[in-house]
């Protein structure tokens, strides 16, 4: 498993090998680049929104192209490519199997991420990560609507590609001795959400081609023009991308699943209930799509059908939380850096749940609607819960990537200010939202309340953008420099792991 | 005894179809609705801050009970074993 320690390889080596250790280190490499990329933009946007009037930002359509790229880059070539890493690197190991079911399958997923981010990246579109209809179909400028079309092909063959692969590994080729009720809850969490994007991914597939059909001129499925509707790209893009959102989020929590019993040096209270919560949590997520939709002329029935079925994946968030706390009830608790960012995740992970209650009930959902509200509920979610399990996750497997490890306090200094700065943003953004701020805006009328929660807000981005600053160079230096790590037990705990170091370096 | 079961079955049968009619019976105006779903919301609200306020407190607590560094703090059962 360790990487470079003690037989450095070329890099080409690594490029080209097909072993899930290294494809792994290819993902995990390749998304920690897209979110300093997509950071630096939100860092932009903050800064732009510091005061009213124009600051750095030359016009409205650069700022348009900016958070388009920030929202798309960070959730398809940051979380996807980072789950698919601790995938890719602990679940053969976990269901006892050499490799991925089908391994040049999988180096291929990976480099059809490059590719898709060149064309986001290049493109540089403006028409939100929503790729809004009609102003997507009519007037959005070409190249970079078309080349984001492409890019987001390309990334959602990769994401089927990859959740074909995590499906088959773990059904088919977990070790005969092992039942499926015995495979571990991180793997579980692969497994649920691969079946989701399964199911919800070729409906997104279908609305890309008709949007660039559309744009080409030869259909008019969402062009009011041509008789199209736009709420039926609506429906479509939602009933993907609701479904999506546990996409990011159950391996979020399946790693928090690897981080908690082990910090707390207990096993996990219900490894059932947790399995049931996956699975419900990936059943739910189909029955809630339109609650994005309120706004766009819904029957009442139709709402409190959708209403009814967001609330239904709260009880199944519910038992994850009460798993985690049971947990940790009786422990003997090491708040080393991955336990804090795991502890700090299950935080923000139940108060962007009380968020979302909010958003699913119609009547308030009318007054959040398009609002600040919304981009600090889901960034809680994105920032404080997903991107909290997984930085996490990567503090807990650097020392089995790499062989050394990381600087404690600088991890601890890295977790605090992310905390104080995530809070300082996504809390403040709901406020301003229900003040009436719209999302999605260039520059906002000097009204006292809004400065004064902006610069709130944009005082915390930049705490967390300098808390990403010493990550990045504790990682660069640790990895090179860093003091060995105990592989028997790098972070002291005294237990004994059943993995991940027990895996052989790959020799391809 | 035959009519007796024939009774029962009626009473069930009336007692339903009325409350299927019930129900399908509109609940009112449109501004009723938005009131009644108002007072749902405020209840679930109500709930939703208990609850948060009581987990929140228990991961509070729990953080601060369980820590390595508490003098009550004892090793598990499960240190050192394979688990």
């Amino acid at each position: 498993m360790v990487l470079e320690l003690h037989k450095p390889r070329p890099v080409w080596q690594i490029m080209f090998s097909t072993h899930h250790t290294d494809v792994g280190l290819l993902y995990l490499i390749t998304s920690l680049g897209f979110l300093f990329l997509g950071g630096a933009l939100a860092l932009a946007i903050r800064a732009e929104l510091f005061f009213p009037g124009s600051q750095i930002i030359a016009d409205s359509m650069t700022f348009n192209r900016m958070f388009t790229v920030h929202g798309t880059t960070l959730i398809f070539l940051f979380i996807l490519p980072s789950a698919s890493a601790v995938g890719n690197y602990f679940v053969p190991i976990m269901v006892r199997y050499k490799d991925m079911a089908y391994p040049k399958l999988n180096a291929i997923a990976f480099w059809m991420i490059p590719p898709g981010g060149a064309l986001i990246w290049l493109g540089f579109a403006d028409f939100t990560w929503y790729a809004t209809p009609p102003y997507s179909v009519i007037s959005a400028p070409g190249p970079a609507a078309d080349m984001w079309i492409f890019g987001l092909k390309i990334l959602g063959v990769s994401s089927i590609l990859g959740a074909i692969n995590f499906v088959v590994t773990i059904l088919k080729c977990k070790h005969p001795d092992m039942s499926i009720g015995q495979v571990p809850l991180l793997a579980w969490s692969f497994l649920s959400s691969s079946l989701i994007i399964l199911v919800a991914l070729p409906t997104f597939a279908a609305a890309l081609l008709m949007l660039l059909t559309d744009r080409m001129g030869v259909s008019g499925f969402f062009n009011p023009v041509m008789g199209g509707d736009p709420i039926a790209y609506a429906h479509l893009f939602w009933f993907t991308f609701h479904p999506e959102v546990y996409v990011l989020v159950i391996p979020a929590i399946g790693m928090m699943y690897e981080i908690i019993p082990r910090f707390s040096r207990r096993p996990i209270f219900s490894h059932s209930s947790g399995v049931a919560a996956f699975v419900i949590l990936a059943i739910v997520g189909f029955s809630s799509w339109a609650h994005h939709m309120y706004a766009t002329g819904m029957s009442f029935t139709e709402k409190t059908v959708f209403m009814v079925g967001t609330l239904a994946a709260v009880p199944a968030s519910a038992m994850h939380v009460f798993n985690f706390l049971a947990t940790m009830w009786g422990g003997r608790i090491r708040f080393s850096t991955p336990m804090m960012w795991a502890v700090g995740g299950i935080a923000l992970f139940f108060s962007a749940g009380a968020g979302g209650v909010v958003n699913s009930a119609m009547p308030l959902d009318f007054v959040t609607h398009d609002s600040y509200w919304v981009v600090g509920h889901f960034h809680l979610f994105v920032m404080g819960t997903i991107a909290f399990g997984t930085i996490g996750y990567v503090y807990y497997m650097f020392p089995y990537v790499t062989g050394r490890m990381y600087h404690e306090a600088l991890g601890k200094v890295h977790f605090v200010l992310a905390m104080v700065g995530t809070v300082m943003v996504f809390f403040t953004q709901h406020v301003l939202g229900l003040f009436g701020m719209p999302r999605r805006i260039y520059d906002y009328p000097p009204i006292p309340e809004w400065v004064a929660m902006n610069q709130i807000a944009t005082i915390g981005a930049m705490l967390i953008g300098i808390s990403m600053a010493i990550w990045l160079g504790n990682m660069i230096y640790s990895s090179g420099r860093g003091r060995e790590a105990n592989m028997e037990d790098p972070f002291g705990l005294g237990g004994k792991y059943y993995y991940p170091h027990q895996q052989k370096n790959p020799v391809h | 005894m035959r009519y007796m079961l024939g009774v029962v079955a009626l009473m069930v049968v009336v007692a339903t179809v009325n409350l299927s009619y019930a129900a399908t019976e509109e609940p009112g105006e449109y501004l009723d609705r938005r009131t009644e779903i108002w007072n749902l919301f405020f209840r679930m609200m109500v709930v939703a801050f208990t609850i948060g306020a009581v987990v929140s407190g228990t991961l509070i607590w729990l953080i601060w009970r369980f820590r390595e560094s508490h003098p009550k703090a004892k090793p598990t059962k499960y240190e050192g074993v394979d688990w």
